[in-house]
């Protein structure tokens, strides 16, 4: 317990530098105004609470999932098929995600898709995590691919393979997707407001 | 024969020859005088009975011989993967003297081929055409040679036929030149038939016929076919189970790019348009109002097909089995089940039709080639001679092409256009509309003696319907048959020096369509009766491979499967127990008069059930085709295995589910048996059944082995060690 | 739109909604009937074909995509008369029952063998998982080892 929490404080403070940093260009985007108060903190645990609304929900962990197995659909069933991740995370030789998955979802054939359609690494693996974990993952350079509170914030708030998750698209049998339970302007707006708050994260 | 277009009609009607542009043609007729309905239904669909029901009244189609040499049979049995036309090929080509090379297999047509009357189907195609097939090219053969003889005026007697050319007296013809110059015909009576022994094709490995096409990409399927200004259609398919069409709404429908016309009928709704896209989509936009009965689910079915609520009926009686199983003690039971299966097939069912005023002509894959015409014929109101079906190679079969409604569709949205329209299902639609294989549920009971070999057993089958409600056979069939054949096809015990015995077929009807499925009822039969003498074997302390030989009987049937038993045993190196992680499971049946065993050698990883390897004897009678037995065999073990170990059906919410590959879990590279070893056994003169027996036992023996891995005995297919 | 593409080395253009998938484009504006449908939902893999070079499911792929890429069908993978490797080892190894899944199956290894010219029964198993309802597995894992040993030996 100790040793969780001196890595809590460290990772707080790990995370205030790099903020220091990115703030100056922060403060330009929308809702970056609040200084990290005590206030600013409740508001910034709330924006934390949409955050992870949404990065816990199916459309983000299928692909975030623990091991080489994507996962899918709305029961978070093991991909179709024993389909694997391979070496860099966008399938086999023989059988690429770009074999089925595209450029964009295909109405026809129910095969979402979005430009760099595969799994995220092993270090980020978010299934089988609690929130707060999840949140340590993403602000941890050695398991966020070495990306800055800047380039993690870009990475959750602009990225086309993350923004997917609001047009999933249909199925199989033509039934819409389950989208995330935040509204994707809602959840960039949080997202950067917990950043500028520091990205503080609560205690389990 | 000359190429003016005459036409003579021989009196007794075995041949007639008729020419066409550039090429001499050889028209052989209804060979076939007995009707398919004086043999017995019942012996036909579990014994080996070889059956063809061709055409008897018209002159048909049977070779064409080409002025490049070549002979090419028009087949009344369809090639659906099962390597028929090879295998007749063979038979032909060693009658007609010709090299296998020189024989080229075709789907007969019905406008000018022979109708097979029942199907292809029941594994017996080669069974059922070895004999008449070999009359036909023998007399054929000897026709050609009594030409010959006139043209180089010599007797025929001193003529010797090899590869097709004809010589004696220091000259030589070719077929292909004979028909050229022949106009009237004289045909001998049938001549008598070689000796197997003296075959140069049948009995050898002989490459499959239609290899180079199919690797190729060919068009050679009911999809890949064409007619020029050819149109797209698309058919509004209910979803629910018992959904009814009434009516629809198609305005919108109508205004969808490429739609040429929205066809509304009494009983469905349609489209027809520029593209099978456009077609799809305007189909999506049509609204259907379907009368929907009970929202079926699972749990209703599987009361429903519970024995005892159904109709029974005694399919086989020996003994007083009832009498001591009912009062004896020590009464061992067990129950079995299986669930519902899709054919799965991959081409889509489908079909192109033109109908061009009062005639019409239809390109599909299909299984029922007389059935086909009479339903299109029928819906279009023509004669069945106006409606002239071609049949295709079949994307798969498996008994999914007894029933073709798609034709008469496809017919009637070609009229409403007057261009030819093609319209096939999707694979929700596939799903959806199949006719399933029906789940079962098994009682059996049994009682051993001191001895340890079985005293009475009694096998319980409840099945929904396979042969009853198909247009095959006629409603009239079933108070005859009494039970339905296809749904109790291998349910009769098999060891017939049991003093006891009995077996009863449970009908039920249930609200969806059920029907053939690659061996019928005989993949559900043999998995719950192998595992119950399994079960037995283990009760009476026997090695289950002894105990089943000590109690067949002596005759040539028994025989025949003592072989199959003890050559698999041999093969697989018998051992019961569990060796370095793996086990054995045994079982074994007889099908359609084709005895079949399977050792299979299997682990358990976890929760998951790995084949590794499959060892199957298997006596057809004369094998024809050794490889493509062998690749029947291979086939249908893992399409069994797939069965066994993955596939159901499930209804939901009035739904049945799912309606996509990957949910409809099947086995895949992956699963298949990394050694699969066949041994063929040829202990009858004849050839027999091959292409379902191989289904029969893999379930049983999977299990059988599970059991011994892991002391579960799991009675349910799909087999899951959850 | 009109679409422009290479498809077995010619050069091509369709008029046509560019969200059809191009399997239909294929079979049914180009006139090649090899490549099949099964599901249209990029589940069977009968529909393969190459796409760049890879193994692509062309029922799930909408043609505008297939804008200036080089298509490979199963009638463009023999260099002419002369059959495709994996071809060949269908033949020796007799292969196909039905066909229908066949094409499917032979561009998904050909696409293999281009990124794994020795597979092991795992890569088969792992890259290999088109469905073949005839249950064709046990040759095909024969025939793709042969397909193998033909395109080194030819190379």
């Amino acid at each position: 317990m100790k040793k969780a929490y001196l890595f809590y404080t460290l990772l707080l403070l790990t995370a205030g530098m790099a903020l220091a940093y990115a703030s100056s260009e922060l403060q330009e985007g929308e809702g970056m105004e609040q200084p990290p108060g005590e206030e600013g903190q409740e508001d910034a645990l709330q924006a934390f609470d949409k955050m992870m609304a949404v990065l816990t929900h199916k459309r983000c962990v299928n692909c975030h999932p623990a091991g080489d197995r994507p996962r899918q659909g709305e029961d978070s069933h093991y991909h179709n098929f024993g389909v694997r991740r391979g070496e860099g995370g966008h399938g086999l030789p023989a059988l690429q995600c770009a074999t089925c998955h595209q450029q964009e979802n295909n109405d026809y054939s129910g095969v979402p898709g979005a430009p760099e359609w595969g799994l995220a690494p092993l270090k980020m693996q978010w299934e089988g995590l609690s929130r707060v974990e999840i949140a340590r993952s993403i602000l941890d350079p050695a398991r966020n691919g070495g990306r800055t509170l800047e380039e993690t914030v870009h990475h959750l708030t602009e990225h086309e393979l993350v923004l997917w998750a609001w047009e999933p698209g249909v199925d199989a049998n033509g039934v819409p997707r389950e989208k995330p339970p935040v509204p994707k302007e809602e959840y960039i707006k949080a997202v950067k407001e917990w950043a500028v708050a520091g990205a503080p994260i609560p205690e389990e | 024969m000359s190429e003016s277009g005459t036409k003579k009609t021989f009196s007794r009607r075995k041949f007639i020859v008729r020419s066409a542009v550039g090429v001499g043609v050889l028209l052989g007729t209804g060979y076939f005088t007995r009707p398919i309905w004086r043999r017995s239904l019942a012996e036909m669909a579990n014994s080996m009975e070889p059956s063809y029901m061709g055409d008897t009244e018209t002159p048909q189609l049977w070779f064409e011989v080409t002025a490049d040499n070549q002979v090419i049979l028009h087949s009344p049995k369809v090639e659906m993967g099962q390597g028929t036309f090879t295998g007749l090929a063979q038979i032909a080509a060693d009658e007609l003297e010709v090299d296998i090379r020189q024989m080229k297999v075709v789907h007969a047509a019905t406008a000018t081929g022979n109708i097979d009357g029942l199907s292809t189907g029941g594994s017996l195609s080669i069974s059922g055409l070895w004999q008449p097939l070999r009359e036909l090219a023998a007399t054929m053969r000897e026709m050609l040679k009594n030409e010959a003889a006139r043209i180089l005026k010599t007797d025929a007697a001193t003529l010797t036929v090899k590869e097709g050319v004809v010589s004696g007296n220091g000259q030589s013809l070719a077929y292909g030149d004979i028909v050229k110059t022949v106009t009237e015909w004289t045909i001998p009576d049938t001549p008598p038939l070689k000796d197997v022994s003296a075959y140069q094709f049948v009995g050898k490995p002989i490459p499959r016929l239609d290899l180079r096409d199919k690797v190729i990409g060919a068009p050679i399927f009911g999809m890949d076919a064409t007619m020029p200004d050819m149109l797209y259609g698309a058919v509004a398919r209910p979803s629910a189970i018992g959904a009814r069409y009434v009516s629809a709404d198609t305005t919108e429908a109508e205004k969808m790019p490429g739609v040429v016309k929205v066809v509304k009928e009494k009983d469905f709704v349609g489209v027809v348009a520029r593209s099978r896209m456009e077609a799809e989509n305007a189909k999506n936009a049509i609204k259907v109002t379907w009368e929907t009965g009970k929202n079926w689910q699972s749990e209703d079915i599987e009361e429903m097909i519970k024995v005892g609520k159904g109709e029974p009926f005694v399919i086989q009686k020996e003994g007083g089995a009832e009498n001591v199983l009912d009062n004896g003690e020590n009464i061992i039971r067990a129950e079995y089940k299986s669930p519902i299966g899709a054919h799965a097939q991959l081409e889509p069912n489908g079909a192109l039709a033109f109908v061009d005023g009062d005639k019409a002509t239809v390109m599909i894959s299909t299984q029922v080639v007389r059935i086909t015409r009479g339903e299109v014929a029928g819906r279009l109101g023509l004669d069945e001679e106006k409606v002239n079906i071609i049949p295709t190679y079949l994307g798969g079969g498996f008994g999914r092409r007894l029933h073709t409604p798609n034709a008469m569709q496809a017919a009637v949205l070609s009229r409403a256009v007057g261009k030819p329209v093609k319209c096939f299902f999707n694979r929700q639609e596939e799903f959806q509309n199949d006719t399933f294989r029906p789940p079962t549920h098994h009682v059996l009971r049994a009682k051993l003696r001191e001895d340890g070999l079985i005293e009475a057993i009694e096998h319980n089958v409840s099945s929904g319907d396979v042969m009853f409600g198909s247009p095959l056979f006629p409603a009239i069939a079933q108070p005859i048959l009494g039970a339905d054949v296809g749904a109790w096809r291998g349910g009769m015990i098999q060891y017939g020096k049991i003093p006891n015995y009995r077996a009863v077929s449970w009908r039920v009807k249930l609200p969806f369509a059920t029907s053939w499925w690659r061996s019928l009822g005989l993949l559900a039969n043999t998995f719950a009766i192998e595992s119950f003498m399994d079960e037995l074997a283990i009760k009476a302390g026997k090695d289950p491979v002894q105990f089943r030989l000590d109690q067949i009987q002596d005759d040539e049937a028994g025989h025949r499967l003592k072989e199959v038993i003890k050559a698999t045993a041999d093969k697989a190196g018998w051992k019961d127990g569990v060796h370095n992680g793996r086990a054995m499971g045994f079982a074994a049946s007889t099908d359609a008069g084709t005895p079949c065993a399977h050792v299979a050698e299997v682990s358990v990883e976890g929760q998951e059930i790995k084949v590794h390897k499959v060892t199957c004897a298997i006596d057809p009678g004369l094998a024809v085709n050794p490889d493509q037995v062998r690749a029947q065999c291979e086939g249908a073990i893992i399409m069994g295995l797939s069965a066994a170990l993955y596939e159901k059906m499930t209804v939901k919410d009035g739904q049945l589910t799912p309606t996509i590959y990957g949910p409809y879990r099947m086995a895949l590279m992956k699963h298949a048996p990394k050694e699969i070893d066949v041994v063929i056994l040829e202990n009858a003169d004849a050839p027999g059944a091959v292409g379902e027996p191989p289904l029969g036992p893999i379930g049983a023996a999977i299990a059988n082995a599970v059991f011994r891995l892991t002391g579960r005995r799991l009675r349910e297919m799909p087999l899951e060690l959850t | 739109m009109k679409i422009s593409f290479n498809i077995n080395g010619m050069p091509q253009s369709v008029e046509v909604d560019g969200n059809t998938p191009l399997l239909w484009v294929i079979r049914d504006v180009l006139d090649l009937k090899g490549t099949k449908f099964g599901c249209g939902k990029a589940a069977c893999g009968a529909c393969t074909i190459h796409v760049d070079g890879e193994a692509v499911r062309s029922c799930s792929f909408a043609a505008k995509f297939a804008e200036g890429r080089d298509i490979t069908t199963i009638e463009g993978l023999s260099a002419g008369d002369e059959l495709h490797p994996v071809q060949q080892a269908w033949i020796e190894e007799v292969v196909p029952q039905c066909g229908y899944c066949q094409p499917g199956f032979m561009m998904a290894t050909a696409a293999l063998l281009e990124k794994v010219p020795n597979p092991t029964d795992q890569d088969i198993d792992d890259n290999i998982v088109n469905i073949c309802r005839c249950a064709t597995y046990y040759r095909m894992r024969k025939a793709i080892h042969r397909a193998a040993e033909i395109k080194n030996a030819n190379s």
